[in-house]
């Protein structure tokens, strides 16, 4: 299993690098760790997607909890939507939880969850970007993309990371009193502008956890992570995000998003 | 001892045993020095192989179980006041701060979730995040807190009055240090506000620095009394130093020999030097007192010749004494406690080392130094008998010569007398409980026991059970089970005894009220799995879902209910194990265990007790065998051995009257009953044998005994009495009950000896006394 999947991402790695160079070994030389940062933001993902997200959260005696979601989103410019369905466990399915985030500067998400056993739906209050999403191991700011500019940024080194050139970039947050004192990412230098790695640490400086993307796959021409794992290595707690079944710009409806279609089920 | 003729001068082989004692002692001396150190790590005097540990262990792990150090803070007028809810939230994060504790294990109103209703439907959130300015503000604060059953009564008291700051913490980090920390803290904190710090690692953690620093003041108090108490009767300054310096020496010797095995001081083992005061300066006195004697009967003896005589009378019963003890000291190996274990053996090679010294040592001493000056008058008596003595010695023996005519007159009576003490000893026994209790080891008025007092008055309790459920994988899903625990619950929580009881249950029926609307008949278990498992998944999107692993785990098939108890005695803990006892059979299909410390500790003095109670019936029949083996008569082991046995119902008989409670340290106490009770019946029994087997005649012979080893028992009775009543003068409770119980159980094995002994030996005329096929040596004089 492993040894299969160092060959794919050798080979991912090969292929990617005989389609990229003629590109990243113009850039590599003149970016500032800012302007790369503000690439890796802008990475395009397209209008809309569909896929099914299967997360492990496994705990340090390595018991585990899984659920299946088939989810939905949208970017409508001002407001980027997702609706979320459980599929299993059985005794959550048809659970459906809806998240509106705004790019306007401070205002919070709008959260709403149904709870089939209740036949009720219910909102969610989201007072802090901090918090755990559902128990992962990844905070809703994590999962989410962080405006560079509320970071200051430097290039420490450049890396090879399975065969492939990574700049490696440390970001400190300008606002007092973030989650994190700093932030440590690998940018491939291959042109995709996928971060591969990404090490967070604590305010008191020690390392918290350890971001890392394991497979990660072309479709519809957008570059999408396809596995990723993140281990709090204080608590040796992990989560494990895989997706399956991705499908890229289908032409959602905005009109999707509402509470009707959290009750009817997708 | 054939040597001793072809060595020319006993001054030299008395050098020769000074050399030999002083190189032993230097060793030991160094050994201590660089390698002695004090266990306080309490986890480490458990068995760790035991099934119980082992469960409660792995459960610690499962659910993050730790004690908690507890602080309060208390204003009379209420806590709901700017200045006192500020105080209220930087205490709490000077706590977070302190490196010994995780942040995220600091529990007060000032870090709480609170899961309320509202437009949104589930809330989880703070309670405040800066502190509320208005009385309207406040006055809201404290209708959400009032409205919280998760935190009404758990973290803020119902009259409003005081908050609860919960710090768990691993016990095992409690230190001296971080003691004086909390301190400064509570000094900084307090006024006009009150505070209070207990919680079960403050207790342990001040007990394992208090007992021992107590006994240091202590000790050298009661051995100062026992010089001045030795110098008084035997009126000597020299032999006074040379019993106090046997004693002294196989005490280094023996924590030499710990320190040399590398084998750790747990706080059980700083009852070695008091049972070797108790125990060993009985030699030294017997074998002083028959030189006084012998000297006054033959006051023409030479030196050489009375050290002579003394070591050849006294070499049986002192190595018979010793060997006994030892045994009595052994048989506590067969405890599965290692300190227990470790007491037993290193009391008895200290018992042992008492005799090489009192037989080599002793002699040696009084060959270099000279023979104990008696003061008193120039001119005894030289009628062979100490009755002409114009000073005290004269009462003395008159004394011992009427208590003997008295015995041997009443000697029915005295029969009775005993059997009567023996009875109502045994009834008062049966009142006798078992205390696995830290706190009960400090004194009422002590800050420890008040504060822990102040806190189980306004809160749930300081004291953790946890009831552990274990079934198949999602079994914590099912509304029947947690209803049935919720039965549980309610059942615990009528008895006194506990304060409160926590579990998943808990967050599910809040959870439950506040999804409808806060309407109260929905405060109770869901009624489906699937609304209990949403329940659930919505908890983890919207609060701390870590604090859900502290009560169930990952795959729900185990769950953890803490019961909160307003004491960590073993009452308090049997009574609410026997409400889950009764509840056992509604679960079918589960199992229910126990962890954490209160557990572990409740378990650890039930196998102390076991182990001692176990060993204490073996010694006792090995010690009927040996007395028997000594004297070629069952019988003579039986009567040997009534001090023993009545010494310890005697010992236990006074703790069932007056309320103290078996512990560690007050079952240790039976084996001082065994070891001093033994010696004086040998003692005794020997000298009446030999006198009896000279003339054969009971009341000469009893006359003799008593003013011989009757005098030395009443000597070495007197000196341990007036030493360990120093002890009642402790700030520590369980060193005054030490104090107490090893003075009483010196006199009831003195009385004993002296009264039950004679009148069994006199009963009818025994063979063994009389029989002389036995290997007597030449003792017709």
């Amino acid at each position: 299993m492993n040894n299969l999947k160092t060959i794919e991402a050798g080979l991912l790695a090969l292929l990617l690098l005989a389609v990229a160079v003629p590109t990243w070994s113009v850039d590599a030389q003149e970016l500032s760790a800012g302007e790369i940062m503000w690439k890796v933001y802008e990475r395009p993902e397209g209008a809309d997607r569909t896929s099914t997200l299967t997360m492990v959260l496994r705990n340090r005696f390595g018991d585990e909890r899984v659920r299946s979601i088939r989810q939905f989103s949208i970017d409508l410019g001002a407001v980027e939507k997702k609706l979320m369905f459980f599929t299993a466990p059985a005794d959550v399915k048809d659970t459906s939880f809806m998240i509106w985030s705004y790019d306007e500067e401070g205002r919070e998400d709008d959260q709403w969850i149904y709870l089939p056993a209740l036949r009720k739906i219910k909102r969610i209050s989201s007072e802090s970007k901090g918090d755990y999403f559902m128990g992962s191991d990844f905070t809703y700011d994590d999962l989410g993309d962080r405006w560079p500019d509320k970071d200051t940024h430097t290039i420490l080194r450049d890396e090879s990371l399975d065969g492939i050139p990574h700049w490696v970039i440390e970001s400190r947050p300008k606002e007092a009193d973030s989650m994190y004192s700093r932030t440590v990412v690998w940018v491939r230098q291959d042109g995709s502008w996928l971060g591969t790695k990404k090490e967070f640490y604590d305010p008191e400086g020690d390392l918290l956890k350890t971001l890392t993307v394991e497979k990660i796959e072309e479709i519809q021409g957008y570059w999408t992570v396809m596995e990723s794992v993140m281990h709090n290595v204080q608590n040796d707690h992990r989560t494990i995000m895989s997706l399956a079944d991705v499908s890229i710009d289908v032409g959602l409806d905005g009109e999707l998003f509402t509470e009707r279609s959290m009750r009817r089920g997708y | 001892m054939k040597w001793k003729h072809t060595c020319p001068s006993p001054r030299i082989r008395s050098a020769a045993v000074m050399v030999l004692v002083a190189i032993i002692t230097l060793l030991a001396a160094v050994q201590i020095r660089s390698h002695l150190r004090l266990e306080t790590n309490l986890d480490a005097y458990m068995p760790a192989d035991h099934p119980a540990f082992v469960y409660s262990d792995q459960a610690d792990e499962w659910f993050g179980i730790q004690d908690a150090v507890v602080v309060v803070l208390h204003h009379p007028e209420g806590i709901y006041r700017p200045e006192t809810m500020q105080k209220l939230v930087d205490l709490t994060r000077r706590l977070q701060e302190l490196p010994e504790i995780r942040p995220d294990d600091v529990k007060s109103l000032a870090t709480a979730d609170n899961i309320v209703g509202s437009e949104y439907g589930l809330d989880v959130r703070p309670f405040f995040r800066k502190v509320p300015g208005t009385p309207a503000e406040m006055g809201a604060l404290r209708r959400e807190v009032d409205g919280n059953e998760m935190v009404n009564g758990r973290l803020v008291s119902k009259d409003g009055t005081t908050a609860l700051i919960m710090a768990e913490m691993d016990s095992e980090d409690f230190s001296q240090d971080l003691y004086d920390r909390l301190l400064a803290l509570q000094l900084e904190f307090e006024g006009p506000e009150e505070i209070h710090i207990a919680g079960q690692p403050v207790v342990e953690g001040t007990l394992a620095l208090l007992a021992p620093e107590d006994m240091k003041r202590m000790v050298p108090i009661v051995v100062a009394v026992i010089a001045l108490v030795l110098l008084l009767s035997l009126r000597s300054l020299r032999s006074t130093v040379i019993i106090l310096l046997v004693v002294l020496l196989s005490t280094i010797w023996t924590f030499g020999l710990m320190a040399a095995l590398r084998v750790p001081m747990y706080s059980v083992s700083t009852m070695i030097p008091v049972m070797l005061i108790a125990i060993g300066v009985a030699d030294g006195i017997h074998m002083l007192s028959h030189l006084d004697l012998h000297l006054r009967e033959h006051p023409d003896i030479g030196p050489i010749e009375a050290i002579r005589d003394m070591t050849g009378q006294m070499k049986t019963p002192v190595i018979m004494t010793a060997a006994t003890t030892a045994v009595g000291f052994l048989a506590l190996i067969t405890s599965q406690v290692y300190p227990v274990k470790y007491f037993g053996l290193f009391t008895a090679f200290g018992v042992l080392a008492a005799m090489v010294l009192s037989l080599l040592f002793l002699p040696a001493s009084l060959h270099l130094v000279g023979l104990p000056r008696r003061k008193r008058a120039e001119m005894p008596e030289k009628d062979g008998s100490p009755r002409g003595d114009v000073d005290g010695s004269a009462r003395e023996g008159g004394i011992a010569r009427r208590t003997a005519d008295r015995v041997l007159r009443h000697r029915g009576a005295v029969a009775l007398f005993w059997l009567a003490v023996g009875l109502i000893s045994v009834l008062g026994a049966r009142r006798i409980w078992v205390d696995s209790s830290f706190l009960a080891k400090f004194g009422q008025e002590s800050p420890i026991v008040e504060a822990d007092a102040f806190i189980n008055g306004q809160f749930g309790g300081t004291s953790t059970l946890n009831v552990i459920f274990e079934g198949e994988d999602e079994v914590f899903k099912d509304p029947l089970v947690w209803e049935r625990i919720q039965d549980l619950q309610e059942d615990l929580e009528d008895r006194e005894v506990v304060g409160d009881t926590f579990s998943l249950a808990d967050y599910l029926s809040r959870m439950h009220m506040v999804m409808n609307e806060d309407r109260l008949s929905y405060n109770v278990i869901p009624d489906s799995r699937e609304l209990i498992a949403q329940y659930l998944l919505l908890y983890s999107m919207s609060g701390d879902p870590e604090e859900l692993d502290r009560v169930v785990d990952y795959g729900y098939r185990r769950a953890n209910l803490r019961v909160q108890l307003k004491g960590d005695n073993t009452r308090v803990i049997e009574a609410a194990m026997s409400v889950v006892e009764e509840h056992r059979d509604r679960f079918p299909g589960l199992e229910i265990h126990y962890a954490g410390s209160a557990y572990k500790s409740f378990i650890f003095s039930d196998l102390i007790l076991e182990g001692q109670i176990g060993s204490l019936v073996l010694s006792i029949v090995i010690i009927v065998l040996m007395l028997a083996l000594m004297f070629r008569s069952l019988l003579a082991g039986v009567i040997g051995s009534l001090p023993v046995v009545l010494t310890i119902f005697i010992s236990f008989g006074v703790m069932g009257y007056l309320g103290i409670p078996l512990n560690s340290t007050t079952a240790m106490l039976a084996s001082i009953a065994v070891g001093i009770g033994i010696d004086y019946a040998i003692h005794f029994m020997d000298r009446f044998r030999r006198r009896m087997r000279v003339h054969g005649d009971l009341q000469r012979a009893a006359r003799e005994t008593m003013t011989h080893s009757g005098r030395a028992i009443a000597f070495n009775a007197i000196t341990v009495i007036a030493g360990f009543a120093v002890l009642l003068f402790s700030v520590f409770p369980p060193n005054r009950e030490l104090g107490a119980l090893v003075a009483l159980n010196m006199f009831d094995a003195f009385a004993a000896t002296l009264t039950l002994v004679l009148a069994m030996l006199a009963l009818k005329r025994l063979r063994f006394l009389t029989r002389t096929t036995s290997s007597v040596e030449g003792d017709v004089r």
